[in-house]
């Protein structure tokens, strides 16, 4: 075997690994299309794995869109459920990281976005360092009181499609409110996608919490 | 911040023993209590009973453990300490009630082991939350608490 095999090999795998979870159409597309470009504007080495349920869809979306080498988006089909193959048996998921990580020594981070799911999904600590769960106003501002798991447990809750609220008939302060109190006061972080609002705060904390920058 | 990565080894390796035990005299013993649920994590960022802001990375294939030595240097030590994992003990009154209760483990996607008769669920949440799922059971008899520590 050559030397530069057995480094591959041997490479230490030491990428953040951030979960990104939550409804079908809340938005988690949409949010790691606004990080890429915000993690690469600070500098940070990423690549992005997506699961969708029997297709590649929103890998090709986000290999498609030129924010990204393709090659550092993997696509892992779950063919069931969602949250099997990130809770249950993360192995497809744990296999696609450790494979980007060979494939690339210097990513720093990895981006896994579960494909959609129901506010019971929640992200093993096998696979993921810290993950986020998305929800969006259009949802419904009573999302955060019916108290999923997801909502509960996650690292960071995101409420996003915030430019909507008024639309809605949803209260944004209330539901952030109601939010953080069934979170125990971790953190709810607001964002509107589509204009690229909010995404900074949650590039911060991820440089605090995973990659230690701050 | 303190950047720690890796496991240097356990606290109670003889080969620490003698200046672990000198730092208890100093108090130079620092303990990084990690919650259980988050045990699995490689990348973490906790502080210590003594006040310092760690940031922790172990390699993919280290798993972290109750009494790891996470540093060591001439003035202090840090090790991880776990809190113990909550776990709820339940039995069902007979196969009828065991079906149910297994049913509802399953559904709700509740981590357990068995123990002979009892289903032992690990808690990643306040039991309370567990104990209102089943409510129903408990009420009517059908599955009974034996503990929960």
């Amino acid at each position: 075997m050559s030397r530069l095999a057995l480094s591959r090999v041997d490479a230490p795998m030491t990428a953040a690994r951030v979960g990104i979870g939550g409804p079908v159409g809340s938005g988690k597309t949409a949010l790691v299309e606004r990080l890429i470009p915000a993690l690469q504007a600070r500098g940070i080495d990423i690549a992005v794995i997506t699961n969708d349920l029997v297709t590649a869809e929103d890998a090709e979306r986000v290999r498609r869109s030129g924010l990204i080498d393709p090659e550092r988006v993997s696509a892992v089909e779950a063919g069931a459920c969602p949250h099997t193959v990130i809770r249950e048996d993360p192995t497809l998921n744990i296999e696609a990281a450790d494979e980007l990580e060979r494939r690339f020594p210097g990513v720093e981070l990895i981006l896994l976005e579960s494909g959609g799911d129901n506010l019971a999904s929640t992200f093993s600590r096998d696979l993921t360092d810290f993950w986020m769960f998305v929800i969006d106003v259009a949802g419904g501002d009573d999302i955060p009181r019916k108290r999923g798991p997801g909502v509960i447990r996650t690292d960071l809750l995101v409420i996003n499609k915030v430019d909507l609220a008024p639309h809605v008939g949803v209260d944004l302060a209330r539901m952030q409110r109601e939010a953080t109190d069934v979170r125990g006061g971790r953190p709810v972080l607001l964002t509107n996608c589509r204009r690229g609002e909010g995404i900074e705060a949650i590039v911060d904390l991820l440089e605090r919490e995973v990659l230690f920058r701050t | 911040m303190l950047r720690l990565h890796g496991i240097m080894g356990r606290a109670d390796d003889r080969a620490y023993a003698g200046r672990i035990h000198a730092l208890e005299h100093r108090g130079g013993i620092e303990l990084l209590f990690v919650p259980p649920e988050d045990a699995g994590r490689k990348r973490f960022r906790l502080t210590t009973d003594r006040g310092t802001d760690c940031a922790v990375s172990l390699d993919r294939d280290e798993e972290l453990i109750d009494g790891a030595l996470l540093h060591l240097d001439s003035d202090r030590a840090i090790i991880a300490r776990f809190g113990a994992q909550q776990v709820w003990r339940l039995r069902a009154r007979d196969p009828a009630s065991a079906l149910k209760l297994g049913w509802h483990a399953g559904n709700l996607h509740w981590r357990v082991r068995f123990e002979g008769d009892h289903l032992v669920v690990l808690l990643d949440a306040p039991l309370a939350t567990y104990r209102a799922r089943i409510q129903p059971l408990l009420d009517a008899g059908e599955v009974v608490e034996r503990d929960h520590v």
